[in-house]
């Protein structure tokens, strides 16, 4: 599905991954986490395709194809969905008119023909049902005066109708309290299955007692430094980062 | 020898009047059927224009607005009215869902077989300018330039002076009309370059309420001009909607004004939607005759490579309590300018007035070009004032937010900028007419390179 080998890539000519390793196969959920600024965030960005961010080094191959060659649209039609930490407030654009877009941009590209506006309402209904949101959120424009839990919830919804075969939830869990940490994760988990693989980014161990990940691996200074089972992250909870960061250094 | 001194040296030619450079556009022939009220104002304004002649870049309010290529036109007046046009053959120019009662003008001239004026509410009467004018001579001699005045910029004379057609709307007191009223300016190209200059006289008596659609549309992309200026005179408590729409021919200029006087506690509520034309000159004038008086004025301008989109607001507040809000958003791609200068002026015995500006305005293109110069001159002492102005680009975070979700770049910029407008675009209040200006702005955008 997605195979990272010695990814390098700089903000500002700081370089912040320093050749990063990750192989993510069908259906599985890998959580990366870490300390502040050991590129978490980097990560999810450079593989969505933000501008911003100078690839220096190694290679990203998504389904087959070169992810770092492709624009962001591109990779997204392709199957890569990237939940933001901090959604974006966009004044005057619908919710959904902008879901209709998306989800079209995304049947054109594969060739299929666009939902008219009756289907397009049915799959949405169907879908909010299963997240349990309300549907005035659909009505007002993109994530403008939401609550944060909303926008959390707006981007699984997004998630939901776009059907990615790759999800990036970049931090998805800051900002939220324990009720709305669990209806995001309940919507999550909603979405699991075979076909479709997850990176969950998170500073803490908390979002992982939800959402239940394969893999955990350690990201520090750019690099991978150590990947386990999900006992790696409550080895984490319990010992913090340091343990592990001295362990790589030394 | 050098070609001054040569010059000093011949004898002064016997003077003759120096051409005028809107010589052309002034009607070549008196009107024997007119009344001699509209005769003398005619040789007024024609004596107007040639004292005022063009204005210059050195012109206040012209300063971003060159007229060279306007007057390169030599646009003469429309002489004959185009009576050959059927009902279905402006089809595809009217608003889908649009209930309305329709005044439609082609190339200046009322066109009453294209016009829709039965079920008028009681109160209401609409009328051709000359139709009126040859039923009631004398009814409208109080009435010409009442509002607009004689002080106004050449493009205002010119209109006095080459006054032929227009429509006359009058709403008794109390008079509620539910629909609102459609006035069409259609323009067909002829085999010169025309000018058409209608005068629109439109009055609210007290507690009147009307809403007019004002729209400029044209059959193919034909090379003429319009100097349309409307006289509004709301009487207390009236309110008028005033919803513009001007979708001109690319090749065509454009200018028109709105000569506002509101009574005490009357509401203007406008809004001027700018998307056509390839030069195109706005002028609102807003002037207060009783106090607790609201003018709302909002705007959206879309100017693309090789337009000029020019708006002018001037809000004169002489007495307390009145409010004004300016709201314009414009889009300006391209090699596209646009022009904002909105005035407030607030005079010393205008206490307690309120007055809001506010203009933002995208830039889509390191060639596109923005004048913005919000004025407020405020000689009262308590009054609540601001104004704001911006010119930004479209934010890359946004953009990158659509992109992520698989949307292409000129789509999700389009977007954006929809967006951006939407603000406007709802405040016009009807669904059918927001969904032709979005759709205008959107097709506007798709043939844009973004």
């Amino acid at each position: 599905m997605l195979s990272v080998k010695g990814l390098k890539a700089e903000v500002d000519e700081k370089e912040i991954l320093k050749g990063l390793d990750l192989d993510v196969g069908a259906g599985e959920v890998h959580a990366i986490m870490g300390p502040n600024g050991s590129g978490k965030s980097t990560l999810a960005h450079v593989l969505s395709g933000r501008e911003g961010y100078e690839v220096t080094g190694g290679s990203v191959s998504f389904e087959g194809k070169d992810l770092l060659d492709l624009d962001p649209e591109e990779r997204a039609c392709l199957g890569l969905f990237l939940a933001f930490q901090y959604p974006v407030e966009l004044p005057g654009v619908n919710n959904t008119y902008f879901l209709k877009a998306a989800l079209n941009a995304k049947r054109k590209y594969h060739g299929e023909e666009e939902l008219d506006a009756v289907s397009f309402m049915r799959l949405m209904k169907e879908r909010l049902k299963v997240l349990h949101l309300d549907d005035s959120l659909l009505k007002r424009p993109v994530n403008v005066g939401f609550s944060g839990g909303e926008k959390k919830r707006n981007e699984i919804f997004q998630m939901a109708l776009l059907e990615p075969k790759l999800a990036i939830l970049d931090e998805t869990d800051s900002g939220l309290d324990i009720d709305a940490l669990r209806v995001v994760a309940n919507g999550v988990n909603a979405l699991r299955g075979p076909e479709r693989s997850m990176i969950v980014v998170t500073h803490y161990q908390r979002l992982l007692d939800y959402i239940e990940p394969d893999y955990v691996h350690v990201l520090a200074k750019g690099r991978i430094i150590r990947s386990g089972g999900k006992e790696l992250a409550l080895e984490l909870e319990e010992k913090g980062y340091g343990w592990i960061v001295d362990e790589a250094a030394a | 020898m050098s070609a001054q001194a040569l010059k000093s040296d011949t004898p002064a030619a016997p003077q003759t009047p120096e051409p005028g450079p809107f010589d052309s556009w002034l009607p070549s022939v008196a009107r024997a059927d007119e009344p001699q009220w509209l005769a003398l104002a005619r040789a007024d304004a024609t004596e107007r224009v040639h004292t005022q002649g063009a204005p210059t870049s050195k012109s206040e309010g012209w300063r971003y607005t060159g007229l060279r290529a306007l007057l390169e036109q030599g646009f003469t007046p429309v002489d004959e009215p185009l009576s050959a046009l059927l009902p279905e053959d402006i089809d595809d120019l009217l608003v889908r869902g649009l209930d309305s009662h329709r005044v439609v003008m082609v190339n200046g001239r009322f066109a009453p077989q294209l016009s829709d004026l039965a079920d008028l509410p009681s109160g209401l009467t609409i009328n051709g300018l000359r139709a009126s004018l040859a039923e009631a001579p004398t009814a409208l001699a109080d009435s010409i330039n009442a509002v607009a005045g004689e002080g106004a910029h050449v493009f205002a004379s010119l209109n006095t002076a080459g006054l032929d057609d227009g429509m006359v709307l009058h709403a008794k007191r109390g008079t509620l009309a539910e629909k609102p009223v459609e006035l069409l300016h259609l323009s067909v190209g002829m085999d010169e370059p025309r000018v058409a200059q209608p005068r629109h006289l439109i009055s609210l008596d007290d507690g009147a309420q009307v809403t007019l659609i004002e729209r400029f549309a044209s059959l193919g992309d034909a090379l003429y001009c319009n100097n349309a200026l409307l006289e509004i005179r709301l009487g207390r408590d009236a309110a008028l909607k005033h919803r513009r729409v001007q979708l001109e021919s690319p090749s065509a200029f454009h200018v028109s004004g709105v000569y506002l006087s509101q009574a005490a506690n009357s509401r203007y509520d406008g809004v001027n939607v700018g998307i056509g034309a390839r030069w195109a000159r706005t002028d609102v004038v807003t002037r207060f005759s009783g106090e607790y008086a609201d003018c709302n004025l909002q705007g959206l301008y879309l100017a693309g490579d090789q337009q000029l989109l020019d708006y002018h607001l001037d809000v004169h507040h002489g007495l307390p309590h009145c409010a004004s809000r300016e709201n314009f958003k414009g889009v300006v791609h391209g090699k596209g300018k646009a022009v904002f200068d909105g005035l407030v002026y607030v005079a010393k015995d205008a206490q307690h007035t309120d007055a809001e500006m506010s203009n933002r305005n995208l830039l889509l293109s390191q060639s596109a070009e923005v004048d913005t110069k919000p004025q407020l001159e405020i000689y009262a002492d308590d009054v609540k004032c601001s104004h704001g102005t911006t010119v930004g680009q479209i934010e890359p975070e946004k953009l990158f937010y659509l992109r992520s979700r698989g949307i292409p770049q000129a789509l999700a910029r389009r977007m954006l900028c929809i967006g951006f407008a939407g603000e406007i675009i709802d405040a016009l209040g009807n669904d059918a007419l927001a969904e032709y200006v979005a759709d205008a702005v959107g097709n506007r955008l798709e043939a844009a390179p973004l």
